[in-house]
C-alpha cells in the first residue's frame, strides 16, 4: 500500500495548492512588496501541482511492481519500451496511468495551442505597427502611433516594441512620459510576455479550479508592479504614479472591465507613493514558499 | 531591415492616399521619386504576400490597392491596446487600466499631498 499512500498524499498536496493556498495567496498583500518573487511563487504552485498530479497517477500505476516509485517507473518504462505496456495492468493501474498521461498531454497541448495563437497574434500586431507607427525621433527604441487615445504598451517578442500614442504624449509632461516609457522598457527587459505565457494557457475549461481562475490576473498585476519598480529605480515614483492616474482616467476602456481593473491601478499608485514599496523579507518568504512547493512532491515520491 | 519597413509604410501611405482608386506600380513609384521603380514593385509584391495589398489586372496593367483602410488597421491596433479583447495579456503588456472618477480624485489628492522631493531616486 506504500505507493497508494504516496498517491493520497500527492493528491492532498494538489488540492491544498490549487484551492486554499491559492486563495490565500491571491488575497495576500505582502506579495506586492516583492512582485518578481511573487510571480515565481505563482509559477511554482502551478508547476508543483502538475508534477504532483502526474506523480500521483504514476504511483497508482506502479504499485503492482512493489519496487518503490523509481523502480516502479523504471519497470513501467521497460514494459513500454519492450512493447508490452499493458501486461499485468489492473483497473487501478490503468486509471493511474490514464491520469498521469492525460494531465501531461492536455497541459502540453493547451500550452502549445496558446503559444501558437499568441505568436500569430503578436506577429499580426507587429506587422500592422510596421505600417502605421513611426519610430520616434527623440526617444530611441519607441514607436509613435498617431492616435488621440492615450495608450502606452509593450508588444512582447524577440525584439519587443514599445508603443506610445500621440494622445499619451499630449496628456503627459516630459517627466511622466519618461517614467511611462521606462515602465514599458521594464516589461520588455524582463521578458514579461514570456512570463505571462503559461498563465494565458489556463483558459476557460480550467476555470473551475481556483488556481486557473486567480493566477492569470494575479500574475498580470504583479508584472505591472515589477515594471513599476523598474521605472521607479530610474525616475521619480511620483511621476509614474501621476502618469498612471492621468492615463487610467482618460483611456475610457469598456465598462465591463471596470471594477476589477480599477483595483490594480489604485493599489499600484498607493504602492508607488509608499515608502516601503519593496521588501527583501517578502522576496525571501515568497522564494522559500516556492521552493517548498516544488520540493514537496519530489520528496514524497523519492522517499519511497 | 528598418529601411525596408519604412519603405513599406511609405508605399501603403501612397495607396491609402489614393482614396480607394487602384494605382499602377508606375503611379506609386512616381510618388516616391527617391526610389527606383523596380524597388517599389518589389515592395508592392511583399505587401501582397503579407495580405495588405491586392492586385487587379486590367489588360496588361497591374493595379494595386490597399486591402483595408488605414483606419481599419488603426482600430484593430487600438482594440488590442485598449484591452477590449478578452485575452489581451496574450498579446500586449499594457500600462494602465481604468479607475473610476471617484477613485481618481482620491488618488490625485494623495499625490498632491506628497512632499515635493519624496521618492525621487535619480541614479
Amino acid at each position: 500500500m506504500n505507493l497508494y499512500l504516496d498517491a493520497g498524499i500527492l493528491s492532498a498536496l494538489v488540492v491544498l495548492l490549487v484551492c486554499p493556498f491559492t486563495s490565500w495567496l491571491a488575497r495576500a498583500n505582502w506579495v506586492s512588496r516583492s512582485p518578481r518573487a511573487a510571480v515565481a511563487l505563482w509559477h511554482s504552485i502551478g508547476f508543483s501541482a502538475t508534477l504532483a498530479t502526474i506523480g500521483a497517477g504514476l504511483c497508482v500505476a506502479t504499485e503492482r511492481f512493489h519496487a518503490g516509485f523509481v523502480g516502479g517507473v523504471g519497470e513501467l518504462g521497460e514494459g513500454i519500451v519492450g512493447g508490452h505496456p499493458l501486461q499485468g495492468l489492473g483497473l487501478p493501474d490503468a486509471l493511474g496511468l490514464t491520469l498521469a498521461a492525460d494531465v501531461g498531454v492536455v497541459l502540453f497541448s493547451m500550452v502549445g495551442v496558446v503559444v501558437l495563437r499568441t505568436v500569430l497574434a503578436r506577429a499580426r500586431h507587429r506587422r500592422l505597427l510596421n505600417l502605421l507607427a513611426t519610430p520616434s525621433q527623440s526617444r530611441t527604441g519607441t514607436l509613435t502611433l498617431d492616435h488621440p487615445s492615450p495608450v502606452a504598451y509593450c508588444l512582447p517578442g524577440i525584439r519587443p516594441r514599445i508603443v506610445i500614442s500621440s494622445g499619451t504624449m499630449r496628456l503627459l509632461d516630459q517627466a511622466q512620459l519618461a517614467a511611462v516609457i521606462e515602465h514599458e522598457r521594464g516589461h520588455a527587459h524582463e521578458r514579461h510576455g514570456l512570463v505571462m505565457l503559461p498563465m494565458t494557457s489556463l483558459t476557460e475549461p480550467f476555470r473551475w479550479i481556483p488556481y486557473a481562475r486567480l493566477a492569470p490576473r494575479a500574475v498580470a498585476g504583479l508584472l505591472e508592479m515589477a515594471a513599476d519598480d523598474h521605472a521607479a529605480r530610474r525616475h521619480a515614483p511620483s511621476s509614474l504614479a501621476s502618469a498612471l492616474v492621468a492615463l487610467s482616467t482618460s483611456a475610457a476602456p469598456p465598462r465591463c472591465a471596470f471594477a476589477l481593473a480599477s483595483l490594480g491601478v489604485k493599489v499600484r499608485v498607493q504602492r508607488l507613493i509608499a515608502s516601503d514599496r519593496t521588501s527583501k523579507r517578502a522576496a525571501i518568504a515568497a522564494g522559500l514558499l516556492g521552493t517548498i512547493a516544488v520540493v514537496a512532491p519530489l520528496a514524497v515520491v523519492l522517499s519511497s | 531591415m528598418a529601411a525596408l519597413g519604412e519603405l513599406e509604410r511609405r508605399v501603403m501611405d501612397v495607396l491609402w492616399g489614393s482614396m480607394g482608386t487602384p494605382l499602377t506600380g508606375r503611379q506609386v513609384a512616381d510618388q516616391l521619386p527617391d526610389r527606383a521603380y523596380t524597388t517599389v514593385l518589389t515592395i508592392l509584391d511583399r505587401l501582397r504576400r503579407k495580405n495588405m495589398v491586392e492586385r487587379t489586372t486590367e489588360g496588361k496593367a497591374h493595379r494595386f490597392a490597399a486591402l483595408a483602410s488605414r483606419e481599419t488597421y488603426m482600430a484593430e491596433l487600438m482594440v488590442e491596446a485598449l484591452g477590449s479583447a478578452q485575452d489581451r495579456q496574450a498579446v500586449l503588456v499594457r500600462f494602465a487600466e481604468a479607475v473610476s472618477p471617484e477613485e481618481a480624485v482620491v488618488l490625485r489628492q494623495a499625490l498632491e499631498d506628497l512632499p515635493e522631493d519624496s521618492g525621487s531616486k535619480k541614479p
